[in-house]
């Protein structure tokens, strides 16, 4: 019996010390090259999550970076997901630079160093923050650790259709939410069986870019305690508001007073949605009036609807946040070193270059119809700008804008809250209270584990 | 043979064509045309497959898919059948309750043994590469095993006992009396497994997902599905293109198909 | 054969040729053996110490004890969710599936011209890869664009369901899907019902029986080993249900740049079967510690179940030999 249980324990042990695949180490010794004079020649290896064209027109900047540091080769990878990323960190033989679309997995990455952190490099380098704003550091780092950059982000505001506006004799886009639902309802259309043949705006999950992330922002929510280790979600009052808001909203533009009626409607619209990245897109195709979307989408109106008469504006804020209209939800994508890279020193002047050159950042900006990320390149004259995509523009330097709070949990936490969203707004979920505390107390469970 | 039955039939095959027929259609519809509901192409955009191709480099990836299921069927040819010959042509002690313990780790969900599988690929480098996919088939496989078992268990003891008599030893009987006579049941196997790894989509996915030059076709697929666009009509156009060589592979053997499923369910 | 000889075979049974056959057997089961070692045994135990840790896969995993079973029975309202879920679409989809394939199978019992060609028809959907038949079942259960409903519109139909766009309606799409897919259990179910003696129902026509009565005495009985074999297998399967569910959540949550927060499981967590909890738990949430523990959960439920099921068949299922197995 005794020698079972003694080969069982080995077996643990043999698989305990097997799992320390990927880091206790602290972070190398910088070292500066030196810029000058005979250099061995590098290949970086470069991974991204951009693809097709927008790839093509991503390549074209290392260009730029082998100029100015010509012994530098730069080898980029396009389509790569952060699953492939962690894999690729797991196996200890990650790319020198990786390029993420998804910002919630900073805090994971941060706090287990699976990102180095780049606080040494820039401390020994003289690296200047203050280039970006303030709001763009906020999302690229967690727990004390800078562990990547922001490398263009996305603004989220309000789209809405112009020949609509003109029509129902609307001369201004609604900048707070009893005005956006008050136009929300002149521009609904019913068929004649009660369904809803154009809707005003859509304030549901599960329609494009209208999550609980994006909606939540508008009420400036708390997703966590100051201190990151609890969710705020059955504390802050913002979110109940949110929530309540929603739903007489829903009863009031598209259920005449009730609530389900509402419901039940605006299910089968969101149901019958066109797809979001095709030219059957609702707001492209007129068959919603107005749109919570991102920046990029004045690049698909101008390719796929260019008759299209639409403009943007700051999303409305609720009535009692007035003085901040203005305002969105901003964040977008990160590039970082990951832990195991062959040349972090190579990899950091990268990592640089991409981040603040501004001819970089206007050209991406420019072919990509993303917001650039420092303050010259927002303020370049060579800056593309229509007045659609200056809204954006002024959105990501609103002061009040912001992404939210990080947790080492990804985005586990927005998850679990959108599952009690979708039920809440379908009207299965009835006890808001009761509903925010279990969501609330998920989070917690899953925090305590991540740390 | 009633009216009523003949309809019957005639309905449901039309039931089971349906879906193939729209999406065929799909996948000659222009893209703007994909997302909205007519049915017929206007116009024929018998191009999309071309542009597939274009898009990704599928005789690759074919290439790829085909070795994997190659030499992964050839494994478990190799290790399955003294295995099945030893739980149904030899007699022995425990034989039973070796055969349960086989079957019983078809209810082992792969999700229990997939991470600590992962990671001892990873610790042996061998993530990236081919290995993790076809060296388990050499490894057996439970359900083939279970196959070819039932099957041999029907060829009569007497042809086995006759060859031991004359001195033949079980490698001797299981190469040149059973093999023979199982060819159906082995040719069965073989396409079974083919297709299983022709399909697969999870485990390429994990081990080879990292390095696009071995990518097998299903993972090529479902890049199509990606953010900032599915394009339907190349996704299914896609689909059509991948399924084309498994259909003309049942074409081709077909009875082999029915008679190797036929021969799992019968015998319990 | 001599009788002789014969004699000679059992009465000696040398040391040395006992030890051969072992030695024969052992070499014949190797592969299976090392591969039991190596892709089971082991796994096995290194997940079963992983639910026992918190492991978020970046770095390494730390011992939490039992923590992970008692968030998941105690405070884990998907777990419950993912359960009844599942147990949802074994319940009615393996008893539809079967019954569905006994009905194909008996619509080809008749020899006509062209059989074969239907049966090839009926055959071919359980062929398509099942990531690539869920997509095609998407676009076609399109609520708004797709086929099924344009024509149950023009049937008059008000408000067709929104398929997998619903939470009511959603499994049963994928139980079509399961259903379109039932070729594999059909062909199965064919063979059986070819193999029930002809003379039993002639044997039943003569005392005038009625086709229910021929269908529930004789054919039944007679293909209950078929039946009992398809269960079982649909239950071990669909306990491990992943593909289809996985790509029809993500294809209809939307792929934009916020597709986090839609999860997976919609509409309403609807669509969320254990398998996949396990895999955003594991894969997407960085606690592989607890996706293991509820790897475990599933494999004792799954366990049980098909025991009890084994259990269970003693007394319904009919072997025509005799005995099991």
């Amino acid at each position: 019996m005794m020698k079972r249980w003694l080969a069982v324990a080995a077996i643990f042990a043999l698989v305990a010390t097997a799992c320390t695949a990927g880091s206790e180490d602290p972070g190398p010794e910088p070292e500066p090259p030196s810029t000058t004079g005979e250099q061995e020649p590098v290949t970086l290896e470069m991974w991204g999550a951009w693809t097709g064209r927008e790839l093509d027109q991503f390549n074209q900047i290392f260009e730029g970076f082998t100029e100015q540091y010509p012994w530098i080769t730069v080898r980029s990878r396009g389509g790569v997901g952060d699953q492939k990323i962690i894999t690729a960190i797991n196996s200890g033989e990650p790319p020198d630079v990786v390029l993420s679309f998804v910002l919630d997995n900073i805090g994971q990455f941060c706090s287990s160093g699976a990102w180095q952190d780049l606080t040494p490099y820039m401390e020994r380098d003289g690296f200047d923050l203050s280039q970006f704003p303030a709001a763009a550091l906020q999302y690229t780092s967690f727990g004390g650790s800078q562990c990547a950059l922001p490398f263009l982000t996305d603004a989220y505001g309000l789209y809405y259709n112009v020949d609509m506006f003109e029509e129902a004799g609307i001369t201004e886009p609604p900048t707070t939410l009893s005005e956006l639902a008050d136009v929300a309802k002149q521009l609904t259309v019913f068929g004649p069986d009660g369904s809803i043949e154009r809707a005003g705006i859509v304030m549901a999950t599960g329609y494009y870019e209208t999550t609980v992330l994006t909606m939540g922002s508008m009420f400036g929510v708390e997703w966590y305690s100051e201190d990151g280790t609890q969710s705020a979600i059955d504390d802050d009052p913002a979110w109940t508001a949110f929530f309540e808001w929603q739903k007489e909203f829903i009863a009031d533009v598209y259920g005449e007073g009730d609530f389900q009626t509402g419901a039940d409607r605006l299910e089968r619209f969101v149901a019958g949605q066109g797809d979001e990245f095709s030219t059957a897109n609702d707001f492209q195709e007129g068959r919603v009036a107005m749109n919570l979307d991102g920046e990029w989408r004045t690049a698909f109106i101008a390719d796929e609807a260019p008759d299209l008469n639409y403009a943007t504006a700051p999303f409305p804020v609720p009535d009692d946040r007035a003085d901040q209209y203005g305002m969105g939800q901003i964040g977008g994508t990160i590039i970082g070193i990951p832990q195991g890279s062959d040349n972090p020193e190579e990899a950091w002047l990268l990592l640089q270059y991409m981040a603040t050159d501004t001819d970089t950042l206007v050209y991406m900006a420019n072919n990509v119809r993303n917001v650039p990320t420092t303050v010259a390149a927002l303020e370049s004259p060579d800056l593309d700008v229509t007045p659609q995509f200056q809204t954006f523009l002024d959105i990501f330097q609103h002061p009040g804008s912001h992404y939210k709070q990080h947790s080492a949990i990804g985005s586990a936490d927005q998850t679990t809250l959108a599952d009690f969203a979708a039920r809440w707004q379908a009207g299965t979920a009835t006890d808001l209270e009761a509903g925010l505390q279990q969501v609330a107390q998920q989070i917690d469970d899953q925090l305590a584990q991540a740390a | 043979m009633t009216v009523g039955r003949h309809a019957a039939l005639i309905a449901v095959a039309t039931i089971f064509m349906a879906p193939f027929f729209f999406v065929f259609m799909t996948a000659v519809m222009t893209d703007q045309q994909a997302v909205t509901p007519s049915f017929w192409p206007r116009p024929f955009q018998w191009d999309n497959f071309a542009e597939v191709f274009r898009r990704t480099p599928l005789v690759r990836f074919a290439w790829n898919t085909t070795q994997i299921a190659v030499l992964s069927t050839m494994g478990i040819l190799l290790s399955c059948i003294p295995v099945a010959y030893a739980l149904s042509r030899i007699r022995w002690r425990g034989r039973q309750a070796a055969f349960v313990l086989v079957l019983s780790t078809l209810m082992l969900p792969i999700q229990v043994t997939i991470v600590p599988l992962y990671l001892i690929w990873v610790r042996l480098g061998q993530i990236g590469h081919f290995t993790p996919l076809i060296l388990p088939s050499f490894l057996g496989d439970a359900f083939s095993i279970f196959l070819l078992r039932q099957f041999f268990l029907t060829i009569p003891e007497e042809l086995s006992d006759a060859a031991r008599v004359d001195g033949a030893s079980e490698f001797q009987i299981m190469t040149r009396v059973i093999v023979p006579l199982a060819k159906p049941a082995i040719a069965a196997v073989a396409l079974f497994n083919f297709l299983y790894n022709w399909n697969d989509l999870f485990a390429p996915l994990l081990f080879l997902g990292t390095n696009e030059e071995l990518w097998t076709l299903t993972i090529a697929m479902s890049e199509f599905t990606q953010r900032h666009g599915t394009e339907w009509n190349l996704t299914m156009a896609a689909s059509v293109l991948f399924i084309l060589p498994v259909i003309i592979l049942f074409f081709l053997a077909q009875r082999v198909f029915v008679e190797g499923v036929t021969l799992t369910g019968v015998k319990g | 054969m001599g009788i002789a000889a014969g004699a000679g075979v059992i009465r000696r049974r040398p040391r040395r040729r006992n030890l051969k056959r072992g030695l024969t057997i052992l070499l014949f089961m190797s592969p299976w053996i090392a591969g039991f070692c190596f892709l089971i045994l082991y796994p096995m135990l290194s997940s079963l110490y992983f639910s026992f840790t918190k492991y978020a896969l970046l770095s390494a995993p730390e011992w939490i004890g039992l923590e992970n079973y008692r968030l998941l029975f105690t405070r884990d309202p998907f777990f419950w969710l993912a359960i009844r879920n599942t147990v949802w679409i074994i319940a009615v989809g393996v008893p539809l599936r079967i019954a569905f394939a006994i009905f194909t199978a008996w619509l080809l019992t008749r020899p006509q011209r062209g059989s074969r060609v239907y049966r090839t028809l009926y055959f071919l959907p359980s062929m398509a890869p099942p990531a690539a038949a869920a997509l095609a079942f998407v676009v076609v259960f399109n609520p708004r664009f797709g086929p099924v409903n344009q024509i149950l519109g023009a049937f008059g139909v008000d408000e067709p369901p929104l398929w997998f766009y619903g939470p009511g309606s959603s499994k049963w799409g994928l139980v079509l899907l399961a259903l379109w897919g039932v070729g594999d259990a059909m062909i199965i179910f064919l063979a059986g019902l070819l193999n029930v003696p002809r003379q039993l129902y002639e044997a039943a026509d003569i005392e005038g029986a009625s086709g229910w009565q021929k269908f529930r005495h004789i054919t039944l009985p007679m293909i209950s080993p078929v039946i009992f074999f398809s269960l079982l297998i649909g239950v071990i399967y669909g306990f491990q249900l992943f593909t289809q569910a996985y790509v029809v959540a993500l294809a209809v949550s939307g792929s934009s740049v916020a597709d986090a927060a839609q999860g997976l499981g919609t509409p309403q967590g609807s669509m969320l079967f254990f398998s996949v909890y396990l895999f955003e738990q594991g894969f997407l949430s960085f606690r592989m510690g607890y996706a293991s523990a509820l790897a475990w959960v599933l494999f004792f439920i799954a366990m049980v179940c098909t025991l009890a099921l084994i259990k269970g068949s003693r007394r319904w299922v009919h072997y025509q030999g005799g005995g099991f197995r």
